[in-house]
């Protein structure tokens, strides 16, 4: 990608350059039902004008379809003032120039990746006779962006992501299709996963295990529980429950979360942050620098020892709120403007030992693999439980039907009595906000009261 | 511009199968969009974009690939073409790869040039509403769009398909507040050929959904658990419905785990359902993504599913007849009123969104109930909070006690307000 300009003329302008490569694996039973590989590239312009946006995009990447996009997008943000007179909004002008680029393995073949698919299959076949059903997902995608913004950010940014999914199926003692799903996921391509055969199975042992437990599950109780949070879901609690009513744009639009600064919203074993690249010294697993704005990116911390402290911000949420940009503004394709999106988002471990923390519950559950999760300007949240087994005197018993849990996150974080020393990371799947984003969640296990849904 | 799609789709097909490709399918499209956006109750953002996609599947010795890409110049094509050889070659052999044979159609439906008077006097239209009827509706984000798609088809089968479709989109997502108080959000939107022909909260439910949301922001729980009724709006239905198309799709038919795979004739919901496609409504062309025409039909009648849908390959992989079918659906209306729905239940809940994780494929579920009403005693009562209901899809089918005569119309999807009964809330 080469040298790109932003428009002028204008009180703020980006340009951006985004180029999108993904490549799709499906095996089902054995038989390859995706084999797909996408690439889409293009220019595109954003400014900001007289308190109006104009944005324009084009799949040219050469500087014919820059000079294009630049001018439909002043254009645009001229035909915006017919709605009349906007108030001046001064947006933060921090600038940023850096390259951020990525140095993974060399990508795995096509035919190798197909050969660990067939091996893992036939593996499936001869240690798990009695599935019903055996489906393996490969996803990677890599994005490249040059970004320029007309107050002197320049800056090159790279996110690649990998993620593995094992589905089996079986059916239950009444003969009913039971599933559950493992996933692998990080940074990088299928190479950096570094998958194998004997890496995978005594992962794929211990699901096939699982599915057996969930193939006698029994139905939880409905209602207020005591649970156990495993490490994996804790992030998707953190991204759901209170990244999302944390986003600038949110609070902008009424969430519950606009009036609680400085307020206790969880217990004081609670800390939460939107981790820009890095933690403990190690890089994250979508590590971003530099925004789509071209704002450096900075970490955010959320809710620190219970207290509610920030917001995550674009440019002009910031300047709406009176806070700092962090550099949260990330785009999904070279078609989409940049919104607010979380990248990391994280509990931070304490203390407590996982089985210290099982052990001293009489009665309650263990719930342990999510599906998916949603938000609420009300910080009400849900999500999908997968796998889960009931805790009975301190001891895990029957597995679980699947499940959905709820609450209000300012609520039951509050409940929050323990949580581990553990610090679990995933980023597979998307969070979706008008544009699908490609997202990490971390967390270590909680012990809380939640609402669980059942009979 | 059709001949030139036509020109780069034959050209495409040409080089596949001058690589060597024993069959091949290519797609060709180019889209373009105007979006008009609102954004915190103000007018924010207007958003044109261009996209190309050429898109070519490659099927050598039973092996097969696909790619896409948005590069539509001779040198990309080319390359890859190659990129696409190899790895179909690469991809194990399964008889059930292969392209369609014969399909012919050229369709053409909505405004092909966007009005920008059109869509900023419906923005308009919305806001004026807002501050008059709604005040405390916080309209987070709105768009108003025309987008227009040309796309054309073409298999080594000779089949040949093309559109150009235009149309407009209207949606709205916000919340609503009172000092410190905040109601969950709320949405609705749809896809038409026209937007002049009604006032802008007439559209898709837009208005009701935004005088609702403001009832939303005081809401009660419901105490203790009980088994009850429900009432299942609109922008609720896709949830169960989705779950029955997932059934009768490829991936559940494939891998043996629909429960409907030997129920084609047979009763799988109560008589009161019937459930039509709607292949040709607004922004969609009636032909499949493995380029088979897809003519209308009843999924179900009366309760009785008519059909499976298994694509070309998921029909020759099972053994199931091949059943095209695209996106877009309706469900017929009854002949009771939404207020005589309502008024025939005890205890119960009306419920406009469902927040949870998709069902397994037994159909067992629970989720929170979203934007969704207490019914007491005939009445309909308080907004409710943290209330979850928990069930099973396929019961749910049969459970249902009634459907209503009023019925909105999404474009895409129109459906009435359904009544199900044994509902566990907790």
């Amino acid at each position: 990608m080469g040298t790109i300009h932003a428009p002028s003329g204008v009180d703020y302008s980006e340009a951006r350059q985004h180029e999108l490569r993904k490549t799709r694996i499906v095996m089902v039973d054995g038989d390859l039902t995706a084999n797909s590989e996408t690439t889409e590239g293009g220019s595109s312009a954003r400014v900001f004008n007289k308190g109006y946006w104009g944005f324009a995009s084009t799949p040219a990447m050469d500087e014919s379809g820059a000079r294009k996009v630049a001018k439909k997008a002043v254009e645009n943000a001229n035909i915006m003032c017919r709605f009349g007179d906007q108030p001046k909004l001064v947006m933060p002008s921090e600038s940023h120039v850096g390259e951020y680029g990525f140095n993974g393995r060399p990508p795995l073949g096509q035919k190798e990746t197909i050969e660990l698919l067939e091996n893992l299959q036939a593996l499936c076949k001869v240690k798990y006779p009695r599935l019903k059903s055996t489906s393996f997902m490969l996803m990677q995608e890599g994005h490249e962006k040059r970004i320029a913004t007309s107050n002197g950010s320049d800056g090159l940014s790279t996110t690649h992501r990998a993620a593995f999914y094992i589905f089996f199926s079986a059916e239950d003692k009444n003969g009913r299709p039971v599933r559950l799903a493992e996933t692998f996921s990080g940074r990088g391509s299928l190479a950096d996963l570094q998958l194998s055969v004997d890496l995978l199975e005594p992962k794929m042992d211990e699901l096939h295990r699982h599915l057996q437990a969930k193939c006698n599950a029994v139905a939880p109780r409905g209602g207020e529980q005591t649970v156990i949070i495993s490490p994996a879901l804790a992030g998707m609690l953190a991204h759901e429950a209170m990244g999302h009513p944390c986003e600038a744009d949110s609070v902008l639009g009424g969430a519950a979360t606009a009036n609680l600064v400085g307020k206790p919203v969880a217990s004081e074993l609670v800390t939460m942050v939107d981790l820009a690249h890095s933690y403990n010294g190690e890089e994250l697993m979508v590590p971003v620098y530099i925004d789509d704005e071209g704002t450096e990116a900075k970490d955010v911390t959320l809710i620190e020892d219970g207290i509610l402290k920030s917001f995550m911000t674009n440019r002009e949420s910031a300047a709406k709120l009176g806070i700092a940009a962090s550099g949260n503004a990330r785009a999904y394709t070279f078609n989409d403007e940049p919104l607010i999106r979380m990248r990391n988002t994280a509990i931070l471990p304490g203390t407590s030992k996982l089985e210290d923390m099982i052990a001293g519950i009489e009665d309650g559950y263990y719930l342990m693999h999510t599906g998916n999760g949603q938000a609420d300007s009300t910080t009400e949240f849900m999500f999908g439980i997968q796998l889960g087994y009931e805790i009975k005197n301190g001891k895990l018993g029957n597995a679980i039907t699947d499940t959905t849990v709820s609450g209000t996150a300012i609520n039951m974080l509050k409940t929050v009595d323990a949580v581990s020393d553990d610090m679990y990371w995933e980023c597979n799947g998307y969070c979706g906000k008008k544009q699908p984003m490609v997202v990490s969640l971390g967390g270590p296990a909680l012990r809380a009261q939640i609402h669980l849904g059942g009979e | 511009m059709r001949s030139e799609l036509f020109a780069q789709a034959q050209q495409a097909l040409d080089e596949m199968l001058g690589a060597g490709f024993a069959h091949a399918q290519v797609s060709v499209s180019v889209s373009e969009q105007e979006e008009l956006n609102v954004m915190h109750n103000e007018p924010s953002l207007l958003r044109s974009t261009e996209d190309h996609e050429l898109s070519l599947t490659g099927i050598i010795d039973s092996r097969r690939a696909t790619m896409a890409l948005t590069d539509l110049n001779t040198s990309a094509l080319k390359s890859a073409v190659a990129e696409l050889f190899e790895r179909a070659g690469n991809a194990p052999r399964d008889d059930a790869n292969v392209v369609s044979t014969g399909e012919k159609g050229h369709y053409e439906q909505g405004p092909l040039e966007g009005d920008m008077d059109l869509l900023a006097l419906k923005v308009e239209e919305l806001l004026e509403f807002r501050a008059q009827q709604t005040p405390l509706m916080q309209i987070e984000e709105c768009a108003a769009t025309h987008r227009v798609v040309r796309e054309c088809v073409l298999t080594s089968g000779g089949t040949e398909l093309s559109c150009v479709i235009g149309c407009y989109d209207l949606s709205v997502f916000g919340a609503a507040t009172d000092g410190e108080k905040t109601s969950s959000f709320n949405y609705t939107g749809g896809v038409a050929n026209d937007l002049s022909g009604a006032h802008a909260s007439e559209l898709f439910g837009i208005g009701n959904m935004m005088v609702e949301t403001e009832k939303q922001i005081e809401t009660q729980t419901i105490p203790g658990n009980f088994v009850g009724d429900i009432i299942l709006a609109p922008t609720a239905i896709m949830d169960m419905l989705g779950w029955l198309l997932n059934q009768v799709l490829d991936h559940s038919l494939i891998s043996d785990l629909s429960i409907y795979r030997d129920c084609v004739g047979t009763e799988i919901a109560n008589e009161r359902l019937t459930v039509q496609s709607r292949f040709d409504g607004p922004g969609h062309a009636p032909y499949s993504a493995d380029a088979c025409t897809t003519p209308a039909l009843t999924l179900v009648q009366n309760g009785r599913l008519n059909y499976l849908l298994p694509s070309l390959y998921g029909s020759l992989k099972t053994g199931i007849k091949h059943t095209p079918s695209s996106s877009g659906w309706l469900i017929e209306p009854g002949e009771t009123t939404r207020a005589e729905l309502i008024a025939g239940m005890n205890r119960g809940a009306l419920v406009n969104r469902l927040s949870m994780g998709a069902p397994g494929p037994n159909g067992d579920f629970s989720g929170v109930i979203k934007n969704s009403f207490l019914i007491e005693d005939g009445l309909q009562g308080h907004a409710l909070s943290e209330t979850m209901i928990a069930g099973n899809m396929a019961s749910m089918l049969n459970d249902i006690v009634g459907v209503s005569e009023e019925h909105l119309d999404l474009g895409g999807q129109d459906f009435p307000w359904i009544r199900i009964a044994n509902l566990n809330f907790s």
